[in-house]
């Protein structure tokens, strides 16, 4: 065998139901011209039938790769990041008066950079500002402390209270840009309210 | 705004409703004296008829004036078949065993259709949506009325008016009256009374097909549970306007269901009653209002019309 | 007299058939199971698999399939075949308990995936945690069912056998008054409520924070949900002049209830909660509900991958019914389950140990895996400490999500 043709041929490929003793010639003919540009070629032959054996095989365990497709696409930031209310720090001594400071704590659990884009807050009469302000990047893996001012700018719009107050943070990465509300918690909404309560009774003082 | 009027309207539309299906109950009772509670699934089925026609039958985007006459024959086509087929093989067999039988059974066939329907007919495990007749809401003074509620409002008073007429004049009708007398009787006469069961099953189902074509116009869906609670209250009003007479049963469904609207509406405005005002009591309302009637007039709203037998 | 007799003797069977109806029709499902030996672990699942919530019921059935079918094809558990028993409760909570005691009943039984309604959980809470069975929610909602009945003021965990993956109204009910009086702006709403459980503790925790946040509640109703008569509810409504209404309850009701409040001509907007998220809702309500707002639990299933992954495996399951509001939570409610009968039999030397249950529910307590609706893990009362939740808004006949939320106290 030399390799050329099909060594067992299925039934109906030949031309005719050929007997075993018509098979030399049939192995011979191809000699003269196939097989003569085979010996010249041999060399790009073989390697352009081990790619071509290289890329079946490469394709066929591609198409039937367990599930997840190789590189899996990052999350959506909303996914990753946690923002956990930390306390409420003592307002700076530059702050105006009818304002509230309070830290939260920003960590990004995987994929690609996180980056914050705008921090709002959905009150009326209220406005936030953040330190660092807004676009800031978090990596994967590490946290970032954060300290959101509110300013009450209408006391009169300001909810008496609320159970459970959030903050409406704009994230992006390279998947997405989302708007997703962080929901603090009670401890949060305590704090909130009782500061937006004496930030709006200092109002005549 | 006022909303008495709309209230009012809403209680005649749901109590009209009732009033079809319960013309069922008394003309069963008045000939046989069975309570055939599988009623309500008879008028379930019915719905289930006239969606078949419009989904199954009429090529897609036919116009609900040509569809409707034809859903409302299928409705009926289908109510009246699985009613006389109750009638020769639940209720007939039965027809001598002790009273208590066929009431079983009656519950029995109203379970078994319940789940038949369930189980085989397609996507009936959740709400079917019903065709609607488009077109805007009509507006009557500061009363609106949905194009769907017009099909109840002009066919409940016809099909009274076509019963009236059929049981007062016809020859089947006053052997109908015969055989509600008094059977035996009845049958000395000549009335065939075997027949005369098997129609007043099937006029029965007959308005049931046309409040479950009521029902599917007015809340754009049906399910395998609609004839429950549906023949409960139907049942209810039949005995509130006196069983065994058609027009009680009318003026019962209506009386029910204004009661119902009235008690959602306006008992949580009495003083200290705000919690017994809402829709989720009015059923509790509507039921002392039918034990005040049945201790002050225990035959019923026009029960006295039919002669008591005991 | 007779016949007086006889219509009391009615008026009883009529009492009966009701009660009949009830429980009739359980049909014990019982699940794929693949049989390669070793030792076989039933999951039980009890859900609505007929009636009007059925659509939701069979979801979390077939999420749960899915889910042990997962693990018998991976043998994720060595030695251990997994194999569902669902069983029908018909959203009531008597079907609740003796389907709870069936359960409990079945030795193979090591973790049960459900109820869909809280008022049945309600039921079945005990029963579960007196066998030390391990019960995990995809659906439950209520505060109550792992904080306590006193859950405003003091949380104490009445079952420790019992465990949720959904966000619970505490949450829910708030967030959705907070996107109606800040995002929608709608400062006036009439709040209805069909009086369970589920639906009555979702009006009160979203009339609450309503009031708080200065909104003005025009006038509240309780339906009963037998019914699909609500015109004298519509007819209230638009009279209150109500900016939007808020349902406490289930679609099937709410379907057909903002469908009549906007024949009524009134133009409002209903939301609703996580009972309202389905797509049949939206069947029901008509073209009219465009604009009909609900809160989910969870993220939306476009920003999650394992979601899609998890549509995509559904889908080539081949279920007849769709997944609905809780396959999501559904699959990793058996997930949580699965993760912890391996670490049980992992930590036994390969074979499940004589006190199977009791541990089994010691673990879930500390599983942690990335399910398909997030990180999976539960708290000291066995809520998800994945908080996440989305409004949805009606467009174009399905629902949009327009906002989402983490909750992270």
């Amino acid at each position: 065998m030399s390799g050329v043709g099909p060594v067992e041929p299925g039934e109906g490929t030949r031309p005719k139901d050929a007997p075993d003793r018509e098979a030399p010639p049939l192995l011979v003919r191809p000699r003269g011209r196939l097989a003569g540009r085979y010996d010249r070629h041999r060399r790009a032959v073989l390697t352009a039938a081990a790619a071509a054996v290289l890329l079946a095989g490469g394709g066929y365990l591609y198409a039937t790769r367990p599930q997840m497709p190789p590189p899996p696409a990052p999350p959506y930031p909303a996914q990753v990041v946690d923002m956990i209310y930390l306390n409420s720090g003592a307002a700076p001594e530059s702050t105006p008066t009818r304002a509230f400071t309070f830290a939260v704590a920003l960590r990004v659990q995987s994929g690609p950079p996180v980056t914050v884009t705008r921090i709002t807050q959905p009150y009326a009469g209220l406005s936030v500002s953040s330190a660092p302000r807004p676009p800031f990047r978090t990596n994967a893996g590490s946290t970032r402390t954060i300290a959101i001012t509110m300013h009450v700018t209408e006391c009169g719009k300001v909810p008496e209270g609320a159970g459970l107050p959030f903050l409406d943070v704009t994230l992006r990465n390279t998947r997405a840009i989302q708007m997703q509300s962080f929901i603090l918690g009670s401890r949060y909404a305590h704090d909130l309210s009782e500061a937006l309560q004496a930030a709006c009774s200092n109002r005549f003082r | 705004m006022n909303a008495l009027p709309q209230q009012l309207v809403n209680g005649l539309l749901l109590g009209s409703m009732y009033g079809l299906v319960a013309i069922g109950y008394t003309m069963v009772y008045g000939i046989v004296q069975l309570i055939n509670f599988a009623h309500g699934e008879i008028f379930m089925t019915g719905a289930f008829g006239a969606l078949t026609v419009y989904v199954y039958i009429l090529p897609n985007g036919t116009s609900m004036w040509v569809a409707l006459p034809l859903m409302l024959i299928g409705a009926i086509l289908v109510a009246v078949l699985v009613a006389v087929g109750a009638e020769r093989f639940a209720y007939r067999p039965l027809r001598n065993a002790p009273r208590l039988a066929p009431l079983i059974t009656a519950i029995g066939l109203s379970l078994a259709l319940q789940q038949a329907v369930w189980a085989w007919y397609p996507d009936a495990k959740s709400a079917r949506t019903f065709p609607q007749i488009s077109g805007g809401p009509f507006h009557i003074g500061s009363v609106t009325i949905q194009t769907g509620d017009i099909f109840l409002l002009v066919a409940a008073p016809i099909s009274m008016a076509v019963l009236g007429y059929f049981v007062m004049k016809t020859r089947t009708g006053r052997g109908m009256q015969a055989t509600a007398q008094d059977p035996d009787t009845a049958k000395l006469m000549g009335v065939n009374t075997d027949r005369i069961i098997v129609i007043a099953f099937a006029l029965g189902a007959t308005f049931a097909a046309v409040g479950a074509v009521a029902y599917g116009l007015k809340y754009g869906q049906i399910d395998f549970r609609i004839g429950f609670i549906l023949g409960l209250k139907a049942f209810t009003a039949a005995v509130l306007g006196g069983i065994g007479n058609i027009y009680g049963a009318m003026i019962g469904g209506v009386v029910l269901g204004i009661a119902e609207t009235l008690a959602t509406a306006y008992i949580s405005n009495i003083p200290g009653m705000g919690k017994f005002g809402s829709q989720s009591w009015a059923d509790v309302w509507a039921f002392v209002l039918l034990i005040l009637v049945l201790l002050f007039r225990p035959q019923g709203l026009l029960g006295e019309r039919v002669a008591d037998r005991a | 007299m007779r016949q007086r007799s006889l219509i009391a003797i009615t008026a009883a069977l009529a009492a009966g058939a009701l009660t009949l109806t009830a429980c009739g029709s359980r049909s014990g499902d019982k699940g794929s199971s693949g049989s390669s030996g070793g030792t076989t672990v039933t999951i039980g699942v009890d859900a609505p698999l007929t009636g009007d919530l059925s659509a939701i019921g069979l979801g979390i059935k077939n999420s749960v399939d899915l889910a042990v079918n997962t693990a018998n094809k991976q043998n994720y558990v060595k030695g251990v075949t997994f194999k569902i028993e669902a069983l029908d409760d018909q959203a009531q909570p008597s079907s609740g308990q003796q389907n709870a005691s069936k359960l409990v009943a079945d030795n193979s039984v090591l973790g049960a995936v459900g109820p869909l309604n809280s008022s049945v959980a309600q039921s079945m809470q005990k029963v579960f945690d007196d066998a030390k069975l391990v019960e995990v929610s995809p659906a439950n909602t209520n505060p109550a069912l792992t904080q306590g009945t006193n859950w405003q003021k003091t949380k104490a965990r009445p079952y420790k056998s019992y465990f949720r993956t959904a966000t619970t109204d505490a949450i829910q009910g708030p967030f959705a008054a907070q996107y109606v009086y800040n995002t929608a702006k709608k400062k006036k709403v009439f709040v209805i409520d069909d009086k369970k459980t589920y639906g009555a503790g979702l009006a009160a925790t979203f009339t609450e924070e309503f009031k708080k946040l200065g909104g003005q509640i025009v006038g509240t109703e309780h339906i009963n949900p037998d019914t699909k008569d609500f015109s004298a509810v519509a007819t209230e409504v638009k009279n209150s002049g109500a900016e939007a209404v808020y349902y406490g309850g289930e679609y099937p009701q709410s379907g057909p209830l903002s469908k009549q409040i906007k024949a009524t001509g009134a133009k409002i907007p209903v939301v609703g909660g996580d009972g309202m998220y389905d797509p049949t809702y939206i069947k029901l309500a008509g073209s009219d509900s465009t604009g009909d707002l609900a809160t989910s639990v969870g993220a939306p299933v476009d920003t999650l991958d394992s979601a899609k992954q998890f549509v995509a495996n559904y889908k080539s399951a081949g279920y007849k019914e769709a997944y609905a509001a809780y396959g999501g939570y559904s699959y990793d409610s058996a997930w949580a389950i699965i993760e912890a009968v391996k670490k049980v039999v992992e930590d036994n030397g390969g074979k499940l140990p004589s006190d199977a249950r009791a541990k089994v529910t010691a673990a879930v307590q500390n599983v942690s895996f990335d399910g398909v609706t997030g990180k999976v893990s539960f708290d000291e009362f066995g809520d998800a400490t994945n908080k996440q939740l989305t409004v949805y808004a009606v467009q174009n006949g399905a629902w949009k999500p327009v906002q989402s939320g983490t909750y992270t106290g």
